[in-house]
């Protein structure tokens, strides 16, 4: 029992960081208007903007953070430039094959770059254990938790407090309304994509302090969680997209307690499936949609 | 009179279909100005061009003698030209006070530290705007809808959330896209009224309207488009009596001289 209780609380903590993953996901679908594939590598060069960071400056935490989230917001800025700005009024389809291949390209060219193999993150944050026997938490995963809670709620305050928050989510709703009312379109999704893909990059770093590794190859699963989480949670809603994250991260952990670490991934998908059998709509409350 | 809006022979052209075709206008200010025509006569599209959604293929426009062909959308509605849709476009998933609040909230000041500690600026701007706003909606009717998800209202007072979304941006001139479409005869005869009032405070109004009794009861001046160009404009005597227009709307008699 108690292992149980100690794999659900890894669980909530591996789920929050997928949370934060699906919480950048949501942002950048919202405001571009299209699921898209580079999310995974966001989170990869976010992961290694806080690495070079940490050896540079040593283990602090809050620059790792301001690091990652700012690296990945310049190559959210990159991304909107190739895959989004130019093809606006186009048929949807070239955007979205555009974001494969600028995928494949920062894939290729990080394991150039940072070279093909795993590389050790090891001792940014002591290894200590608080609590009771197996149940408890580690200082990591307090840390995780905590980040994860404070970043989603600036979040919120900028979405709902302030002018720029108002404005990315009128854009998110309808593009060419919001240009009537004196909204800059361009600029705004440039901004939302670029917030989106920085908190996508935090989710890289704290991926990376959790396994104590990082891979220029981790984007591929961590952009899959990431658009699975959201997926869960209906895509462009961000709070459900962030349930959607946290129970992914929890049935993966309690499933591979009765099988084994290797079957992390079969649980997650599952999950997926099961859920969209019977919610197709995933999480979120339809909100009064008129057909 | 001066002349606020002057559109000089604009045309638009999608591939080889002339959807505007040397079209000149003049809007008055302080005027109801009517745009009517049969389906796909290209008024849409005329309108799309003055809020700087589509670039004319030719021609210019002047709002305030200024030219502004080719600007964006935001920089025109900044300008103080404001527009509704003839498909609606609300933001769905936001209240009606939410809606019309984003008209005032992109001439607001305070950032995103003001915002984070609550300070002075942030409320004293978030009260203005929420009394601005509450007046807006007040002006069309919709108080006792102001904390309503805009997509849960029926059709005839989604279009008035936009009107009042459109107010909201102060502007001086407002475009009208079928304001009365799917209204029944007693809400049109409201709107109608409503927008006398609106022009007696100053906005100058252009309206698409299919609604020949309320585009004839409401403008001041009238514009007929037909296959993308101008067949007649004047007054609504004039504009009845026109045999182009009478043309257009119900074709051409087959006996010689016309049936009537």
């Amino acid at each position: 029992m108690d292992y149980y209780l100690s794999q659900a609380i890894n669980g909530i903590c591996q789920g929050s960081i997928y949370a934060l993953m699906a919480i950048g996901y949501s942002v950048v679908v919202g405001v571009v208007g299209l699921v898209t594939f580079t999310h995974g590598e966001v989170i990869m060069l976010g992961a290694f903007a806080s690495f070079y960071t940490f050896q540079l400056v040593g283990n602090n935490l809050i620059i790792g953070v301001i690091a990652s989230f700012l690296a990945s917001a310049f190559i959210g800025v990159f991304v909107f430039k190739i895959c989004y700005e130019r093809f606006f009024n186009a048929p949807r389809h070239i955007s979205l094959i555009c974001t494969i291949g600028t995928s494949m390209l920062l894939r290729n060219l990080a394991q150039i770059i940072f070279g093909p193999n795993n590389k050790p993150l090891l001792e940014v944050v002591p290894n200590r254990f608080f609590g009771q026997g197996v149940v408890g938490l580690t200082l990591v995963q307090i840390i995780v938790i905590a980040t994860v809670i404070s970043l989603s709620f600036l979040l919120f305050l900028f979405f709902n407090r302030t002018r720029w928050g108002i404005m990315l989510r009128a854009v998110s709703q309808d593009k060419t309304a919001a240009a009537m009312m004196g909204i800059n379109v361009r600029l705004t999704s440039l901004l939302g994509n670029s917030i989106g893909c920085g908190l996508g990059g935090v989710a890289g770093m704290l991926l990376a302090i959790y396994y104590q590794t990082l891979v220029a190859t981790m984007g591929g699963s961590a952009g899959m969680k990431a658009f699975s989480s959201a997926v869960l949670g209906g895509l462009t809603n961000i709070p459900s997209a962030a349930a959607g994250g946290l129970c992914l991260g929890i049935v993966e952990n309690l499933g591979i307690t009765i099988s084994s670490a290797s079957f992390r991934d079969i649980f997650a998908f599952i999950f997926l499936l099961l859920v969209l059998i019977v919610k197709p709509e995933g999480f979120a409350k339809k909100t009064g949609v008129r057909p | 009179m001066a002349c606020i809006l002057e559109a000089q022979s604009i045309c638009k052209y999608f591939g080889g279909l002339k959807a505007v075709e040397k079209v000149d206008m003049q809007i008055e200010e302080g005027k109801i100005f009517g745009i009517i025509g049969p389906n796909g006569a290209g008024k849409t599209t005329f309108f799309n061009i003055c809020s700087g959604m589509y670039r004319p293929t030719a021609g210019r426009i002047l709002f305030e003698g200024k030219d502004i062909t080719g600007m964006p959308p935001e920089a025109i509605a900044r300008l103080g030209i404001a527009r509704t849709f003839q498909n609606i476009q609300l933001f769905r998933y936001m209240t009606v006070l939410e809606n019309v609040k984003i008209g005032f909230h992109i001439r607001t000041r305070s950032g995103f530290l003001n915002a984070l500690v609550r300070d002075r600026r942030y409320r004293e701007e978030e009260r203005f705007i929420e009394n601005e706003a509450r007046a807006v909606i007040e002006k069309v009717g919709l108080s006792p809808y102001v904390d309503t998800l805009a997509s849960n209202l029926p059709y005839g007072l989604q279009r008035k959330v936009e009107i009042a979304r459109a107010l909201a941006l102060k502007p001086k001139m407002l475009l009208l896209d079928e304001p009365v479409a799917g209204m029944n005869p007693l809400e049109t005869r409201e709107l109608s009224e409503f927008i006398i009032r609106l022009n007696a405070e100053g906005y100058t109004i252009v309206v698409i309207e299919h609604d020949m009794k309320f585009v004839m009861n409401t403008c001041h001046h009238i514009l007929v488009l037909n296959f993308g160009q101008k067949i007649c404009e004047g007054n609504p005597a004039e504009v009845r009596r026109n045999k182009a227009v009478n043309e257009a709307y119900f074709g051409k008699g087959l006996v010689v001289g016309g049936v009537s």
